[in-house]
């Protein structure tokens, strides 16, 4: 591939989104328009920003890798990404978000719970977890895409790093939330196209949906081994049904599919979607464009990892060695050059979203809710703006020098980046909105239990990081060191919750903080 | 196994679901752009409860 594509596309790609950084810049007044774009974001917009902040360049290439090895049970996931991740995320969490925080005057999660229960070192305890985990989630993001650009193109992997880094950077600092949603739409529509390309041209390339799978479902285990697979999971039957059930390669799909399904409810880049909303209605109009969105990036990743196995059958290719590598290596053997610079765009795209978004989070967390809110109470509207955009180039800063060196531990702590969130804001998160008795306490307990608890299973228990992090996993029964920690760790965070709420009932200023925050529901 | 559409019932479910769960949004947003008017009036810009804020100030 001809390096002069990449720094075409490249160039064109940065002055795109440095002219709407400026549009943006020239938006952004207060602290409101750089944290949730003025609250003035329309449908479209938010369907596509919620979207490419979801779906992240990981999930198109390891998920639809992951598929080809686990086959289409990995579908599970797709009916979760848009009946929890697009339907019960906006109707039961959307709209009460926004109007509570409207009422609160809260302008991120973490300042969500801090006036909600009254409490500045909830904020700040809350912005610490999220910006230090997304700084490793952001790093693995770049890593992911830049050793896939370093393969395809032959350009030094730091230079894929910085360029990258600065690109997105750039735009988000100056243009803040403004251009990093008017940023996602482009960016959305490009992964859309090259989605919707890559699944045609593959099903068409196999006679259709039912000849498609029909190849897949005849392919047997011998079919795979003799192609390149080093290992058929244990459990595994075909590509086309269910494994065994309690098998460890069941185990692996239940983690997949409720670890990451359920665990988008807590994500606080996608929280911050609901909160740039310019009124109910908006965000009741993304719901349709939401489900269209992620059917076409999921649904399509996942129905196309089994059928790639067909494909590299039928054309004499070898199992390229890893899950990640099996899609670009499709893209790069069957389909034209245009479409696969049009691809690795499309998964560029993908990446730059998602790492806007996290950089736009974890700015605002250390920003607002460490510095601003916490260590100096009160500043003005520019002085909150400056600290924010200063807090965002340290974030970035530190993302570009942990990416230039990455060591082994960000992959593994990626891994856990959704459970981890969920595990510990989604239980005190959901009660907020709905259980006016829950108490600034309850909040703690069931935040701090479920994060020491999510952190504990994946140090000593769970089967992918307790051997790289302590050599080995506590227990060799794989039906407990599959078992994603989101089964225990959530619910325990919920129980804490609940009890320590009776335990240790609000104060006057918690039921203050509780009467203005129902005020609008 | 009978499969349909090449797949095992369980994941066809699983596949026909993921469409399905697409249009269910595709009708919600339709039954309230369309149907369901009369909760427009209901509809909370952050303008008017800025705005209802200020009088109860």
């Amino acid at each position: 591939m001809d390096v002069l594509f990449f720094a075409i596309f490249m160039a064109l790609f940065a002055g795109v989104f440095a002219f709407l950084g400026y549009l943006g810049y020239k938006k952004t007044k207060t602290a409101e328009d750089y944290y949730v774009a003025g609250r003035k974001m329309g449908p479209i917009v938010i369907a596509f920003s919620y979207g490419a902040t979801f779906i992240s360049a990981v999930a198109l290439i390891g998920f639809s890798g992951i598929s080809s090895v686990y086959g289409h049970s990995l579908l599970w996931l797709a009916f979760l990404n848009i009946f929890v991740g697009i339907l019960i995320a906006f109707i039961f969490y959307g709209f009460r978000t926004r109007k509570m925080g409207l009422s609160l005057k809260a302008l991120t999660l973490p300042e969500l719970l801090g006036n909600r229960f009254n409490s500045t070192k909830l904020q700040a305890t809350s912005g610490l977890i999220i910006a230090v985990f997304m700084v490793f989630y952001t790093t693995a993001v770049f890593l992911a895409i830049a050793t896939l650009f370093e393969v395809t193109f032959g350009i030094p992997y730091w230079i894929c790093v910085i360029v990258f880094t600065i690109v997105v950077g750039l735009y988000l600092i100056v243009g803040g939330l403004y251009a990093v949603m008017w940023t996602h739409a482009i960016q959305g529509i490009l992964m859309l196209i090259g989605m919707v390309i890559l699944t045609i041209g593959i099903y068409m390339m196999l006679g259709g949906i039912g000849p498609a799978h029909e190849a897949a479902s005849m392919l047997t285990q011998e079919d795979l081994t003799s192609m390149g697979w080093t290992s058929i999971p244990s459990g595994f039957t075909t590509l086309t049904s269910f494994p065994e059930l309690f098998s460890p390669a069941y185990m692996l799909l239940l983690t997949l599919i409720f670890g990451v399904g359920i665990g988008v409810l807590a994500q606080p880049q996608l929280i911050v979607r609901y909160l740039s909303a310019k009124s109910e209605k908006a965000l009741r109009r993304a719901i349709p464009y939401g489900g269209i969105f992620i059917l076409l990036m999921t649904f399509t990743a996942f129905s196309i990892g089994p059928l790639s196995n067909v494909l590299m059958i039928n054309n004499g290719l070898s199992y390229p060695g890893t899950p990640d590598k099996v899609v670009p290596l499709i893209v790069n053997e069957l389909f034209p050059e245009w479409f696969v610079v049009l691809f690795l765009f499309a998964v560029l795209s993908a990446a730059m979203s998602t790492a806007s978004a996290l950089f736009h989070t974890a700015g605002a967390s250390i920003g607002r809710d460490v510095f601003e809110k916490s260590l100096m109470k009160k500043c003005s509207e520019k002085k909150s703006l400056l600290i924010t955009r200063i807090a965002t180039l340290g974030i970035v800063f530190a993302t570009l020098i942990i990416s230039l060196n990455p060591p082994d531990v960000v992959a593994i702590l990626t891994s856990f980046f959704f459970g981890l969130m969920a595990c510990t804001f989604l239980a005190p998160y959901t009660l907020m909105l709905y259980w006016k008795k829950i108490s600034r306490f309850g909040a703690w307990f069931g935040m701090l239990g479920g994060f020491i608890f999510t952190m504990g299973w994946y140090v000593l228990i769970y089967f992918k990081t307790a051997p790289e992090l302590i050599g080995r996993s506590l227990t060799e029964n794989y039906l407990i060191n599959m078992l994603d920690p989101i089964f225990i760790g959530l619910p325990l965070s919920f129980i804490l919750t609940i009890i320590f709420s009776f335990l240790i009932k609000q104060d006057n200023e918690e039921i203050k903080s509780m009467n203005l925050a129902f005020e609008n529901i | 196994m009978a499969l349909i559409l090449g797949m095992d019932f369980f994941v066809f479910i699983a596949w026909i679901g993921t469409i399905l769960a697409a249009i269910f949004c595709v009708i919600y947003g339709i039954y309230y752009e369309y149907i369901k008017k009369s909760n427009n009036d209901k509809d909370n810009s952050s303008k008017s409860i800025n705005k209802n804020k200020k009088e109860v100030q």
